[in-house]
């Protein structure tokens, strides 16, 4: 029953952003993603109280899905977080706390929009443009010689994900696992366009995080009942495989537009059947081992494969099919007639395993770039928040290979950026005056906003009423216990910065974020003892922090420049 | 009033908002001056009518003379006096029209402006720019490339969400939103085949019915249908067919069989990409052959390469189609953080598309002059004057003089169509050049075909020492089709008859003026806006115009001509008004206004504070529009408010719209 209702008129409401209710979201929602930033974060639970699955996460990718949203300027503001992590999988919080804290500095000045969005948009390409520049002195380049890079990449992407709720040791393990499952989609004679292969995730819930593993080849999940059925696999060093991607059930499909006359006695179902039988002889006379069919293999088939010796396993579903095709090195077959020889493929080893509770027939490749990660955690949400993680890690890692760089995080970035604005503006501005025809004073504030929403998002890391430091030499960020005694010499007090690049060994001079101090021109050009000598890191995946800080002032633009916004009630 | 905004905007892609500026100006104007003169402005016999009536008169009465204005005197003024004031968007130092990039870019520049984003209007009018100049494989047919990008823009643009909009870029090739069936790498020059039906045969078509009388009967059938569907595709590939493109989806067994050939399918084509692919490499779909013999495949095509392409972890179809067209293939990828700008950045593409494609079309005019009874030499040509001033008399005189002698000599009963090309390069330093021509062909009258006298004095003083550019093209139409003298119909209209100047000197755009005086013994004679003709924004156009209308009203002596004029004279005005609003001093809209006035009226040309530039055609089809929706307007009588569903009203409305 829908019941008609006459168009309403469409509300329009001018000036979005000045109203009481549009700040209180901002800054609800602000506080919001600020406080699950980082190791420290706190974790959000989504649930509904009429009951049904409760998520407790951190990450954005899991928080903004869940969240609902009214308000027209904070749907944009998700959205475009949400498509950056669909894009990026890492960076959401980052994006989503930059953005906000742009838009509410920027409301707080209340200056042009115009000008306020030229000379954001100034900044923005001062900051890209260094990042990618050479000397850069918040980016490394990645050494694919050995893996201390990578492995930190990785560790910092599942420290920062506390709702995976993993102990260091774990993190270790996993961190390894990760990178192992990484390096084996990669084909190993690589020419000019490298196709990676795929990790699969395998859920195993449930499990100790110590179980899970990473396996070559493909895992399939059988029941009980089915592995009854499977026979002793005989030893051999290659199984031929036959892949399916039609249904072998023998029902009667595509007969066209027109209708069949079927004359009395003449059962279809027998012809169907004697065509599958055919095809059965053809397989066996091929000498096929495995038969593997998407769909549904008609038990009479099976029955038939099984006394001949062939293994037969249905209901694979399309997902494994490109990952099985790949493995086997076959072509889906798509026809009951008669089957080229040239579409089978084979596999070197075939196994039947039990990982916790579960079996699962085990293709063991001869050389491919597919691999099965077995996940385990210990509830239903850690999995869930655990899988999240792994593939934002497997897709850093993806894009690391892609633009060889890392970026210094635990702060270290954002902070370096804003020292280098900061000092950039004020020595060099005639340029920015002339091209954009603002005045000093606008250029001054803009940056000021600009450098204290970094510097804000920087500080949104410590959560624990720690007090931050920045160092006048490099510009890094360093984190010091609360409620610190006065008569302590407190540059003494923080050991190593955010990234772990730089320790307080050296002579360095402090001063508090966000206190007001005099520009300094940031050490550039990264050397590379520096990066060698620690071993422990906190990085960044660059590719997406780059566009996650490009994405945010982009968005902080677009929700500036709104002037009106039109909604319609139904 | 909306429906007529959507219509404009559909067709032209520009002006909405100064459509709605506008009229809410006339309609305004109009009560102010139906108001004043209450009575003066009635017919007699109305006044016996009732007061509604009389109102509805005095509108029907005010909607006629507005479309009398605009059926002849928007035409004739812009003809006679705001053509001399049209720049061209083409570089006309070389013979054939070239489009200019710079000035390209200041008329997207200014399009973009007040449709994107403040930080992302420099972005896009580039991004466009780069795309009309590579999708154009031949320089001089770019109107073919605007109309087909304009026609098949949704299959050209491809949306990515996610990524920054300094991303946006353009891809060479063309990408399909749908990944291949089947991928087969495939080195070369790629062969290309459409199909429209599945590859397999059916077992029975619809409306048929087929009879099954054994089980024999039903296998043989189908191993039949295996056999033809392999021997179809196995024919494809002795044919070296790399990929099959279908607009259906195909069986699993012609998916498998084109794998095992090495044939890359895409599937499920929309009927609009298929449109736009036999656009590009004109071909046909393949048919398939009642019987399986042998069988030549004619409609192949060639691409360069056909390869996936990965957007945002998705994966396209890319093919580099080899065009047949004077398109060359390119597709824009669109970034923006939210679904909403992509569509935002793709509606102001679009739009900007349709603005060009009206903007390179020429644009007729219809002028009816009264008949000037000028004495018309008859004799042989003479180009004295202009070959005086000419550097390069070998170009010029050339081709003029074969169409004169082909007009003379042949004067066939057919349609003559005669263009010729003289151009005039003078590099003298002469501080006033005057130019004086006369082409002059008359036939005798003895002949069977007529006669026609042409007086053309082209007038040209250029007050600074530079180049001159003449780009003098008479278009000469005799049509003679009838034999009969008295009863011979003939269009002559004198085109594109400029003088380009660079008066400015900062200025790289060739000032098109006509002036152009033509003497023939008919006293019609048609013109028209060129193609590229463009002026600068801020208001140019509206105060030309109101300048125009107001001294043309002056002139004019009938009465509710001149009333028209001025209303929509003070009306136009209303859209620099508005644009000026926000500035301050020297650049407000009183001083900008004065300063054009005593421009004007001084024979100066117009400094013009910003760059940009815009159509004067969309410009001229902006202010038809508006004039025939308040004619619309004002022609309604009454409004008869009907209640039904809601729901099928707004159906109604739309369909209406579409």
């Amino acid at each position: 029953m829908s019941r008609l209702e006459a168009k309403k008129p469409s509300i329009c409401r001018s000036d979005p952003l000045t109203g009481e209710r549009a700040r209180a979201s901002l800054a609800a929602l602000k506080g919001l993603v600020m406080s699950c930033y980082g190791p420290a974060g706190r974790l959000k639970q989504l649930h509904n109280g009429r009951g049904g699955s409760v998520v407790t996460t951190s990450q954005s990718a899991a928080l903004l899905a869940g969240l609902p949203v009214s308000h027209p300027v904070l749907k944009v503001l998700t959205a475009a977080v949400r498509n950056h992590v669909a894009c990026f999988s890492d960076g959401g919080l980052f994006t989503a706390i930059l953005c906000c804290n742009l838009v509410e500095n920027v409301q707080r000045l209340g200056l042009a929009p115009t000008t306020v969005i030229k000379l954001n948009k100034h900044l923005l390409s001062l900051c890209t443009s260094y990042l990618k520049s050479e000397d850069c002195a918040c980016r490394i380049p990645v050494d694919f010689s050995s893996t201390q890079i990578l492995l930190s990449l990785v560790r910092s992407i599942l420290t920062s994900k506390p709702a995976c709720m993993l102990i260091a040791k774990e993190v270790d393990h996993i961190s390894t696992l990760i990178l192992r499952a990484f390096l084996l989609t990669i084909p190993e004679n690589a020419q000019e366009h490298i196709i990676l292969g795929k990790s699969i995730i395998v859920p195993l819930k449930g499990q100790r995080v110590i179980d899970s593993a990473v396996l070559p080849g493909i895992l399939i999940e059988v029941s009980e009942v089915q592995l009854m059925k499977i026979l002793p696999i005989k030893k051999s060093d290659s199984f031929k495989v036959a892949l399916f991607c039609v249904s072998l059930s023998g029902d009667l499909s595509d007969t066209g537009e027109g209708t069949l006359l079927v004359s009395y006695g003449v059962s279809l179902e027998n012809a169907a059947l004697d065509q599958l039988f055919n095809l059965g002889k053809q397989l066996v006379s091929d000498h096929v081992d495995l038969v593997l069919c998407q769909k549904v293999i008609h038990p009479s088939l099976k029955q038939f494969l099984r006394t001949h010796h062939v293994i037969a396993v249905d209901r694979i579903g399309v997902s494994l099919m490109e990952p099985l095709s790949k493995v086997t090195g076959t072509w889906p077959i798509g026809s009951l007639g008669s089957i080229s020889p040239s579409s089978y493929g084979s596999v070197k080893d075939l196994c039947i395993a039990k990982f916790g509770c579960k079996h699962f027939f085990h293709l063991i490749p001869n050389k491919t770039t597919i691999c099965s990660l077995l996940l385990c955690n210990r509830n239903d949400t850690a999995w869930d928040e655990l899988k999240l993680t792994c593939q934002t890690a497997l897709h850093a890692l993806q894009l690391t290979i892609k633009d060889p760089y890392v970026l210094l995080g635990g702060g270290c970035t954002e902070t370096h950026l804003v020292a280098y604005i900061r000092h950039k503006t004020r020595n060099e501005p005639e340029s920015v005056l002339r091209d954009e025809r603002c005045s000093q004073t606008e250029l001054q504030l803009i940056t000021e906003a600009f450098c204290s929403a970094l510097e804000s998002l920087a500080g949104s890391l410590e959560h624990d009423g720690g007090e931050i430091l920045t160092d006048s030499k490099y510009g890094h960020f360093w984190s010091v216990q609360a409620n610190l005694p006065s008569a302590v010499n407190w540059p003494d007090l923080p050991s190593r910065c955010g990234c772990g690049l730089y320790s307080s060994q050296e002579e360095l001079s402090w001063s508090f974020l966000r206190s007001a101090r005099h520009p300094f021109p940031p050490q550039t050009c990264l050397s590379r003892e520096a990066t060698g000598s620690a071993d422990t890191l906190t990085l960044d995946c660059f590719t997406a922090k780059l566009s996650g800080l490009q994405v945010a002032v982009e968005t902080a633009s677009l929700i500036l420049d709104l002037s009106c916004v039109i909604e319609d009630t139904n | 009033m909306v429906a007529c905004v959507s219509s404009h905007l559909r067709k032209t892609g520009d002006g909405a908002k100064t459509f709605i500026i506008f009229l809410c100006h006339l309609l305004r104007g109009l009560r102010e001056i139906t108001d004043k003169e209450k009575d003066s402005f009635l017919f007699e016999n109305i006044q016996t009518c009732g007061r509604h009536w009389k109102n509805c008169c005095r509108w029907k009465f005010i909607s006629q003379a507005f479309l009398t204005f605009q059926t002849q005197i928007l035409d004739y003024v812009m003809d006679h006096y705001l053509s001399r004031h049209f720049l061209s968007i083409f570089s006309s130092c070389t013979k054939e029209r070239t489009l200019c990039r710079s000035s390209l870019e200041m008329l997207l520049g200014a399009y973009f402006c007040g449709r994107v984003g403040r930080n992302n209007h420099s972005l896009m009018s580039q991004l466009m720019c780069d795309y009309v100049f590579k999708c154009t494989a031949c320089e001089s047919r770019f109107e073919e490339v605007l109309e087909l990008v304009d026609d098949c823009f949704v299959e050209l643009k491809v949306g990515v969400t996610g990524l920054p909009v300094s991303d946006s870029r353009i891809i060479a090739g063309l990408v399909l939103q749908r990944d291949f069936s089947v991928y087969c790498p495939a080195d070369g020059d790629i062969r290309i085949v459409i199909v429209t039906e599945t590859i397999q045969p059916l077992f029975s078509i619809s409306g048929s019915e087929f009879p099954l009388n054994s089980e024999a009967q039903f296998q043989t059938s189908q191993f039949w249908i295996t056999e033809r569907t392999k021997a179809i595709v196995k024919h494809l590939q002795n044919q070296n067919v790399k990929l099959l493109l279908s607009t259906v989806k195909q069986p699993d067994l012609v998916i498998y069989c084109a794998g095992l050939n090495g044939i890359s399918v895409v599937e499920c084509l929309s009927s609009e990409e298929l449109s736009l692919i036999q656009r590009v490499i004109g071909l046909a779909p393949f048919v398939l052959p009642e019987a399986s013999s042998q069988y030549e495949l004619s409609h192949t095509a060639l691409a360069k390469f056909c390869k996936p392409l990965i957007l945002r972890s998705k994966r396209f179809v890319h093919l580099g189609l080899m065009s047949t067209c004077s398109f060359a293939p390119h597709c824009i990828a669109l970034c923006a953080p939210v679904q909403g700008l992509v569509e935002q950045h793709e509606n102001a593409l679009h739009g900007a598309f349709k603005m060009l494609r009206q903007a390179f079309k020429d644009l007729d005019l219809n002028c009816v002059t009264q008949t000037s009874d000028q004495s018309c030499t008859s004799g042989p040509c003479i180009y004295k004057n202009s070959r005086e001033s000419n550097e390069l008399p070998k170009i010029v005189n050339s081709s003029i003089q074969r169409s004169y002698q082909d007009t003379v000599v042949k004067n066939k009963g057919e349609l003559a169509k005669t263009q010729t090309n003289l151009k005039v390069c003078s590099n003298l330093i002469v501080p006033s050049v005057k130019l004086e021509q006369n082409v002059l062909c008359s036939t005798p009258k003895v002949a069977v075909t007529d006669s026609y006298q042409t007086d053309e004095t082209l007038r040209c003083s250029s007050p600074n020492k530079g180049r001159i550019m003449d780009d003098h093209e008479p278009f000469i139409e005799s049509n003679s089709a009838n034999s009969k003298p008295e009863n011979t119909r003939r269009e002559i209209s004198y085109e594109n008859l400029q003088v380009a100047k660079l008066a400015r000197k900062d200025s790289i755009l060739p000032l098109r003026y006509k002036s152009l005086e033509t003497c023939t013994s008919q006293s019609y004679y048609s013109s028209s806006i060129p193609a590229g003709c463009v002026l600068p924004v801020g208001g140019n156009f509206e105060i030309l115009l109101h300048y125009y209308l107001l001294n043309y009203a002056k002139k004019c002596q009938q009465s509710e001509q001149t009333m028209v004029s001025r209303i929509i004279a003070n009306a136009i005005l209303g859209v620099p008004k508005i644009l000026y609003k926000s500035k301050k001093g020297n650049y407000s809209f009183p001083q900008v206004y004065v300063r054009a006035l005593q421009a004007l009226q001084t024979n100066q040309p117009m400094i013009s504070n910003q760059t940009g530039l815009e159509s004067v055609a969309g410009k001229y089809q902006l202010l038809t529009s508006v004039l025939q929706c308040l004619t619309n307007i004002l022609t309604v009588d009454l409004v008869i408010s009907i209640k039904r569903q809601p729901q099928e009203v707004y159906d109604q409305d739309s369909e209406e719209e579409l």
